[in-house]
């Protein structure tokens, strides 16, 4: 029984630190405006410069 | 008191000066502070106090959970997607819109206004995900030739009742929403437009829109499409390269302009049922009744809740308000339409909410509100986030925006006649056309409209290119001196942020503020900046 | 060529809304009824007792007062016709009949409501939902529009007489007045025409802004002479180009393209022939204005069409007429701030010249002709080219 009780509470213990080193991830992210940088100077321009590399085919059919 | 709420007000006391509504108030910065020069990028996201911060995140985190769910529903179709389409990878700037969207927004507020967003967002993105899944240009998938393409400006309820065939808005992806999202984006459609020798001076989104079937940008579904003339001219003459690019048998629903007339409703109504036999001859499927007045209950659910709401509008103590409430039902009445059953827990919630915040006489944003302002707007509102932008800086609070008094009537769901005759009613009166076309009487009706809603200032978005409108510009300014109105028009190219930039639009209002009203601005920082390169 | 007799009086009638004939019929007891887009039948605004008047605004240099209504962002015709109406220049109307063809069109003469500019007490206007396809329940609407606009008004200020045998006779007056313009019209068919351009844009005009009654007896005799004018010795243009677009009432717009060398041939333009002056049918068993209404809704060439039939006939009509009058190209003009010709113009330079193979140039324009450097330099260019083409055996 003791040994059950530990091993839960082990688990809520690690659920716990888990739950709580997400939290600090995602948080961290949410106000320092993390993904919003990555995508302003980082992937848009990425992605921009395949675009405009891109062939079209532009015509009126 | 709780222990919590005290500990709480504690660090909200402590932290207060990174507050940019406290910053603004004590003259040692605002909401611009925190922006690096010309972008739109935020140094960090705004500290609303604890309990808004962490309500906000939260609202994030569950946003972020929905773009999750649609790439991990579509993974592949999502992908290539991205590498085919200019316009998705726009959609990235989605967080710093919504970001940009609430900036100053407070309690209740906050929260109606990020249970709204969501509404769309989860939405939006099970239809991103669908229609890449079946984009024939893609790959295709399942459903490719069960959809129903149609020209978003029709308002797709009476498409329902096709049971088994998905209604797929055309232009709402690489167009409508994306406009509002990334200032950057139309102005490469309409360079397309324009180099096929497309004149400058027409309407910057239907320029837009013929420049992504001249791109072939336009995702490739169903088995025919509808165009329509809703809502005006422009409108009505780029689906003829749509038509022509997309390559599919078409069908184009033309509404009756002069709505009001009693000779509207006859012959509007036989269009809608001349479309359906278009569908059902293309299709080989059989129109239901019954599927449409089930999806017809969800709709009028929404416009009872909606009327509702606009009692409380007509007060100071309507926590919802601005581009939370006319983002919302622009997307909830034209692009879902009654479709999903989604938006009616979303009002239920909100009216509960709204209700409550009356009885306490609850004053939104600080109870900073100086004008009450009817608007008079389309997309020029939603990327340049005008509305929260008049709020933060000049106190003036956007009751309602009218494209949001789109079809509001009920629809008789026990009898075929009389539901084909509410249901037209309804889908005469699309966004930005009942009050646009028809005659002088319909644009006219905007100040009984203010009147109705206890504004004491009219803001009328002046596209540049809409001939519509700039036929009554003397007669509006006229009506508004005569009536007593504040009057603002705030100049625009709607979709084409290089003719006129938003810090012109902005200039319009902090010209009238300063100049004609001799008024201070609630925040300096957001009186002139430049945001050019913003999304 | 020798001189056309009446060609001098025509030009001069073309010089003010109210020239001498309206008032003639004014003073006779008819009533004017203005009108502007082809939407409006004229058929229907020459009912016994009354004369159509489709309204342009000669020699409108400024729209200052216009401007300040409507904005100078507005199509210039729509402005040049407000400001032509607050300075007084269609006092001379009964009626206005608009049409919400266009949204500027019907701004503008949403004006004449809101402004009262037309100094005349009886006078009223109305403006109708015109229809955007060529199918039944577009025709049905179309007549419940013209009945509800312009019928049922009629008789109810002025006591006009609609029955179906004054809509007959409103036909046979079209017919007769179309016949003449058509025929004129056929001289230009000729490998070496005997009439330009210019001369019959003149004439076509003075039927759309003259009393039927007192123009016809002048039409009629320029037919004549017509029968017997020798042309030049030699064809002394060196393209032939049909004229195809939005509005254009100025004749020396024509003018302008012939003094660079190019005969205009066949005129698709608003106020042009095609459409106008077709012959309307009475078919067995159908009303006149049920016959009016088809009519109408038939030939109507507006770039607001939506539905593919109507759209790929404005496109063939052109190809009709470029085949039957021998044109070498087409000149393609739209006026200024008009959205639907904005839309148009592109999509008809690339069917012309892809996939019927027929040159075209496009142009845009204002109202009134001011600076033509620009456009004379467009239109030699492409007359040029036109003989190039031609020295190349068409290639």
């Amino acid at each position: 029984m003791k040994n059950v009780l530990a091993f839960l509470l082990k688990l809520l213990g690690k659920i716990a630190l888990v739950a709580l080193i997400l939290f600090a991830a995602t948080f961290a992210l949410y106000i320092t405006n993390g993904e919003n940088k990555l995508i302003y100077y980082v992937i848009r321009p990425f992605l921009n410069k395949h675009y405009d590399a891109q062939v079209r085919d532009k015509r009126i059919v | 008191m709780k222990f919590t709420d005290k500990l709480i007000d504690a660090v909200d006391k402590k932290l207060e000066r990174f507050d940019p509504l406290w910053q603004a108030e004590h003259g040692v910065g605002g909401q611009r502070s925190r922006y690096y020069d010309k972008t739109g990028v935020a140094k960090w996201r705004e500290w609303r106090g604890v309990r808004d911060t962490f309500y906000d995140y939260s609202a994030w985190l569950k946003n972020l959970a929905a773009m999750a769910g649609m790439v991990a529903s579509a993974p592949l179709p999502i992908l290539k997607g991205f590498w085919e389409y200019r316009w998705m990878g726009s959609y990235l700037g989605t967080f710093m819109f919504i970001d940009r969207l609430f900036e100053g927004y407070r309690g209740t507020e906050l929260r109606i206004a990020h249970m709204n967003m969501y509404g769309i967002v989860q939405n939006l993105t099970k239809k991103i995900a669908f229609i890449l899944a079946n984009d024939k240009r893609l790959g295709g998938g399942p459903d490719s030739d069960k959809c129903i393409p149609f020209d978003e400006t029709i308002p797709p309820l009476f498409l329902k009742g096709f049971k088994g065939l998905t209604p797929v808005p055309m232009q709402t992806l690489p167009e409508f929403i994306i406009c509002d999202i990334d200032q950057h984006i139309e102005p490469y459609y309409i360079d397309v437009a324009e180099s096929f020798g497309l004149a400058a001076d027409v309407c910057s989104r239907c320029a837009a829109e013929a420049g992504v079937a001249l791109d072939d940008a336009f995702p490739i579904l169903g088995k025919v499409m509808l165009s329509t003339n809703m809502p005006c001219n422009a409108s009505e003459a780029t689906s003829m390269f749509q038509r022509r690019r997309i390559g599919l048998p078409d069908f184009p629903v033309t509404m009756a302009m002069q709505h009001a007339e009693k000779e509207a409703i006859p012959y509007s109504r036989q269009e809608l049922l001349n479309a359906i036999a278009f569908v059902e001859e293309h299709y080989g499927v059989k129109y239901d009744w019954d599927t449409f007045y089930k999806y017809a209950e969800i709709m009028n659910e929404q416009n009872a809740i909606e009327l509702e709401k606009w009692e409380i509008f007509k007060t100071p103590y309507s926590a919802l308000s601005g581009i939370a409430e006319t983002l919302y039902k622009l997307y909830e009445w034209q692009s879902a339409n009654g479709a999903d059953p989604y938006f009616n827990k979303i009002d239920r919630k909100v009216i509960e909410i709204m209700r409550q915040a009356y009885e306490e006489k609850y004053q939104p944003f600080g109870g900073k509100t100086r004008h009450r302002a009817f608007l008079w707007g389309p997309s020029a509102v939603y990327y340049t986030d005008f509305p929260t932008w008049t709020q933060n800086c000049w106190g003036i609070t956007i009751v309602l925006n009218m494209d949001s008094t789109m079809g509001y009537n009920q629809i008789d769901t026990s009898d075929r006649e009389k539901a084909l005759d509410d249901l037209t009613a309804l889908e005469q009166r699309a966004t930005m056309r009942h009050h646009a076309v028809g005659g002088w009487d319909n644009v006219n009706a905007v100040w009984d409209w203010a009147k109705k809603f206890n504004c004491d200032m009219v803001l009328m978005n002046d596209n540049i290119a809409c001939k519509g409108m700039l036929g009554v510009h003397a007669m509006m300014e006229e009506q508004a001196r005569d009536l007593g109105f504040h009057f603002i028009f705030i100049e625009h190219d709607l979709e084409d942020s290089r003719t006129v930039s938003r810090q012109d639009m902005r200039n319009c209002v902090n010209n009238y503020m300063s100049v004609v009203l001799n008024e201070k601005p609630l925040d300096p920082t957001i009186v002139e900046f430049d945001d050019s390169q913003a999304y | 060529m020798k001189d056309l007799k009446h060609l001098i009086y025509f030009e001069n009638l073309l010089q003010d809304a109210q020239n001498e004939l309206v008032t003639k019929a004014i003073e006779d007891g008819k009533l004017a009824l203005g009108y502007n887009c082809y939407y409006i039948p004229e058929t229907l605004l020459n009912l016994p007792g009354c004369f159509s008047s489709r309204l342009r605004a000669p020699r409108c240099t400024s729209t200052d007062v216009a401007g300040y209504y409507m904005t100078n962002r507005t199509c210039p015709y729509a402005r040049s016709i407000l400001e032509r109406a607050i300075e007084g220049g269609y006092n001379y109307l009964n009626a206005l009949f608009g049409a919400e063809s266009c949204a500027t069109m019907e701004r503008m003469e949403e004006h004449f409501e809101l402004l009262h500019p037309v100094k005349n007490e009886r006078f009223f206007s109305t403006i109708m939902d015109p229809p955007m396809k060529g199918d039944k329940n577009n025709l049905e609407y179309y007549k419940v529009q013209l009945r509800k606009n312009i019928l049922l008004p009629l008789q109810e200020h002025y006591g006009v007489d609609i029955s179906d045998e004054a809509i007959r006779k409103a036909i046979d007056d079209h017919n007769a007045v179309s016949a003449i313009i058509e025929a004129i019209g056929d001289h230009r068919r000729a490998d070496n025409p005997n009439i330009t351009g210019y001369e019959f844009h003149v004439i076509q005009l003075v039927s759309q802004v003259c009393p039927h009654e007192l123009i016809l007896p002048y039409l009629r005799e320029t037919l004549w002479e017509l029968e017997k004018r020798e042309p030049e010795p030699k064809f002394p243009f060196r393209a032939r180009v049909a004229l195809v677009g939005s509005e254009v009432d100025d004749p020396e717009f024509t003018k302008l393209i012939e003094s660079c060398g190019a005969m205009v041939v066949a005129d698709r333009y608003c106020f042009g022939s095609f459409p106008s002056r077709e012959q309307i049918t009475v078919r067995d068993g159908e009303t006149a204005f049920d016959a009016v209404c088809r009519h109408y809704l038939h030939w109507n060439q507006c770039a607001r069409f939506m539905d593919g039939m109507k759209i790929d006939q404005r496109h063939h009509e052109v190809e009709r007429l470029v085949k039957e009058f021998k044109a070498d190209g087409v000149i393609y003009e739209n006026m200024k701030f008009c959205e639907f010709w904005s839309y148009e113009k592109v999509l008809a330079n690339h069917i012309f010249t892809n996939e019927l193979h027929i040159p075209c140039c496009t142009i845009e324009k204002e109202y009134a002709l001011g600076a033509v450097g620009q456009l004379r330099t467009r239109f030699q260019a492409f007359i040029e080219s036109l003989e190039i083409k031609q020295i190349h055996g068409g290639k």
